[in-house]
């Protein structure tokens, strides 16, 4: 294996590794909540705290190595940098992890101030280690956000060259120096990468002094902002990192090639502002918000429905249709997620809505959205990455059989799983509780079989991927 | 009033609609392929319809419910303007809310929502178990919100944004009469 394929493996294998942990949390919640179950607030809030942040990082690991290794094709990359902010990442993780279990910190993985510090039922020093645990965390990942700038930069001939301006701009930019698709995708996860861990950074530093020191008091509007800022964008970015790969393997199965065009470029543009504007969706219910963000926020976040259907799923879409597509497990997950991300967008279109958010807001209807474009497509589109590489090095695929035993138990299981949170959202029962009221148990009930299913699903693609990989290599690399 | 029982059925159809035009678009490799050369300019000329449907679309729907915003006015002297309001003070804490057990039918309230300690969401229930109005709880604010009930009742508070383990016993109650 060559050292950028092991930089791959080491992130994507660790991100399912944290993904299967942060699984089998959210089916205890979600059997927690359906009352099969009674492990007590205390155990299902810890819980949370750390499903929550553990997937978002668990999806950002298979970003950021899937990511990375696209970049390396194109170019001499460092696999010390890269493995240097993988420690840092998962340091962070461990430290978060060691402040949940056995420290009991359960202030959820957005931890408004001042929630820590207030009505804890937790030692201090579980708080002092979650707070390092996402100062770690923001950065690594600030870490590889600048080796991917630095790259994009010096590979493309400079910010023009890397953002796609020239191409855009000027009539004589060089072929050779337009960036291929997947590489406009890195530089705008980069940039607003860098943003994101720095607000991590600010948030984080600003409640390391209020621990330390009580008498550093920080304003919770403020706070809020940056929180939901980091958060929001951190989490939105796992999608646009994907997204490098499903150009790449898109183009790979249909036979047919996906190049840089001006819309491309400007779609991304217009992506890197909503990304970090968007998060104002987060303060709708905080009517001493300067008035006009409640505005931008909603702008955005509808906006950005367009170089997401217009551009990239468009262009999938074009490169399927009437193509001569190889349907294999890869294939079908990065199709799915396409579809999941798009549903998903849905979900979230009428949520940021804000007569609707006034009584979607901090319902089900929110993870309902966010699980849909996050499991179901995020998650989906790191088994494609997944699967890409071990077809493309076995040179075989699965058979037809498992194909269905896949598709009926993954998305079917996703399906009522999902679902579940859909309907109890529309009906008002809350997020974030542990006992919820009618018809909130009932439906946590259906989703608790959907997400058993699914787990069942996803244990036949473990096997089977195992089975690939344990082929003999045809296309060694 | 409560709006989020009509939602499911709008996503649910869009939703069947968009997985219904990706998977024909999946069933079209079905049929003999085409030279990319012949799809991409058919397809680039239908996007150009979409990005101007979904722009425009968008913009207008935004300006079109903007009366629906649920906002307190802006400037104070219109808050006075509507000199039958009723001013209702909400306190949250962990793990409750300080607030009047009755409240007037069919006349305007705007609750003062703040909070002692942590977040706290102020979420209102109608008899029928559905949500009609809602708010932050800050510590260090005050959000005004206001809220005509038209159906009499019993209604349920709950607190909607995380404030700690008793976060989902957080409720309380008036009615409305
Ligand atoms: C694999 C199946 C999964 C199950 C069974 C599951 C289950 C759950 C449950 C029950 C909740 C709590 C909902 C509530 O009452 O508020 C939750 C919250 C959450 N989940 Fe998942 N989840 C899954 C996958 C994912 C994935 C793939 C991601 C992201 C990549 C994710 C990210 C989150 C986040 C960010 C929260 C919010 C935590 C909070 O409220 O602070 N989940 N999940
Ligand atoms: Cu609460």
């Amino acid at each position: 294996m060559t050292s950028a394929r092991r930089v791959l493996w080491i992130y994507l294998l660790t991100g399912i590794a944290v993904f299967t942990l942060m699984m089998l949390l959210g089916i205890a919640m979600r059997a927690e909540q359906a009352r099969w179950v009674a492990f007590g607030p205390q155990i299902f809030y810890a819980m949370l705290t750390l499903h929550g942040g553990g997937m978002i990082t668990s999806v950002a690991l298979c970003g950021m190595g899937g990511l990375w290794y696209l970049m390396r094709r194109e170019g001499e990359l460092s696999a010390r940098a890269a493995l240097a902010a993988y420690a840092l990442v998962v340091l962070g993780v461990v430290a978060v992890l060691l402040s949940v279990f056995p420290g009991g910190f359960a202030a959820g993985w957005t931890f408004l101030y001042p929630l820590p510090f207030v009505g804890a039922t937790w030692a201090s020093w579980a708080t002092g280690t979650f707070l390092i645990g996402i100062m770690l965390v923001s950065l690594g990942w600030t870490a590889w956000c600048f080796q991917i700038l630095a790259f994009t930069l010096t590979r493309y001939g400079g910010w023009g060259g890397a953002s796609g301006w020239n191409l855009v701009f000027k009539r004589d930019a060089e072929p050779h120096a337009v960036p291929p698709p997947q590489s406009i995708a890195a530089f705008v996860v980069a940039v607003d990468g860098i943003l994101t861990g720095m607000a991590g950074m600010t948030i984080g530093t600003a409640l390391i002094a209020h621990w330390l020191s009580p008498s550093v008091l920080i304003d919770p509007l403020w706070a809020k902002n940056v929180t939901f800022f980091f958060g929001h964008a951190f989490a939105n970015l796992t999608i646009y990192m994907a997204l490098g790969w499903v150009y790449v393997g898109m183009a790979r199965y249909t036979g047919r090639e996906y190049h840089t065009t001006k819309i491309l470029a400007i779609a991304w543009w217009a992506t890197l502002i909503f990304v970090a504007v968007a998060y104002f969706h987060h303060l709708y219910m905080d009517f001493v918000q300067y008035r006009p963000l409640q505005y931008v926020g909603e702008i955005a976040s509808y906006l950005s429905a367009i170089p997401a259907t217009a551009v990239s799923v468009w262009g999938s879409m074009l490169l399927v249709y009437r193509s001569r597509m190889r349907w294999t497990l890869g294939s079908i997950f990065l199709f799915t997620g396409l579809i999941g991300w798009v549903v998903g967008g849905i979900g979230a279109l009428l949520d940021a809505s804000i007569p609707l958010n006034f009584d979607l807001h901090n319902t089900l209807w929110v993870p309902a959205h966010f699980h849909t474009y996050l499991l179901g497509g995020v998650f989906l589109f790191a088994l494609g990455l997944i699967y890409m590489q071990l077809e493309e090095r076995s040179g075989r695929c699965s058979p037809p059989l498992l194909r269905w035993v896949v598709g009926l138990t993954t998305f079917g299981g996703m399906a009522v799983f999902l679902l579940g949170f859909y309907v109890a959202g529309a009906n008002g029962v809350p997020r974030r509780y542990a006992l919820e009221p009618s018809p909130g148990p009932l439906t946590a009930s259906w989703a608790t079989v959907g997400a058993l299913l699914l787990l069942l699903g996803l244990l036949v693609v473990l096997i089977e991927a195992i089975r690939l990989a344990r082929l003999p290599a045809e296309n060694p690399a | 009033m409560a709006k989020g029982p009509l939602v499911l059925p709008v996503f649910l159809v869009l939703a069947a609609a968009a997985m219904a035009v990706m998977l024909l678009v999946a069933l079209s490799t079905r049929l003999s392929p085409l030279p990319y050369s012949q799809v991409q300019p058919n397809g680039y000329k239908l996007r150009r319809w979409w990005f101007v449907i979904l722009s425009v679309g968008l913009v207008a729907i935004f300006a079109v419910t903007l009366p629906w915003f649920p906002y307190p006015p802006l400037r104070a002297a219109a808050h006075a303007a509507k000199n039958d309001t009723l001013y209702v003070k909400i306190t949250a804490q962990q793990y409750g809310f300080t607030m009047p057990s009755v409240l007037p039918l069919d006349r305007r309230i705007v609750f003062e929502v703040t909070s002692l300690d942590v977040n706290h969401g102020f979420g209102i229930y109608d008899p029928r178990g559905q949500i009609v109005a809602q708010v932050q709880a800050m510590p260090d604010y005050v959000n005004h919100l206001p809220v005509t009930f038209t159906r009499a009742g019993r209604y349920t508070v709950r607190c909607l944004e995380y404030c700690g383990i008793g976060h989902a016993s957080m409720q309380g109650g008036f009615d409305v009469r």
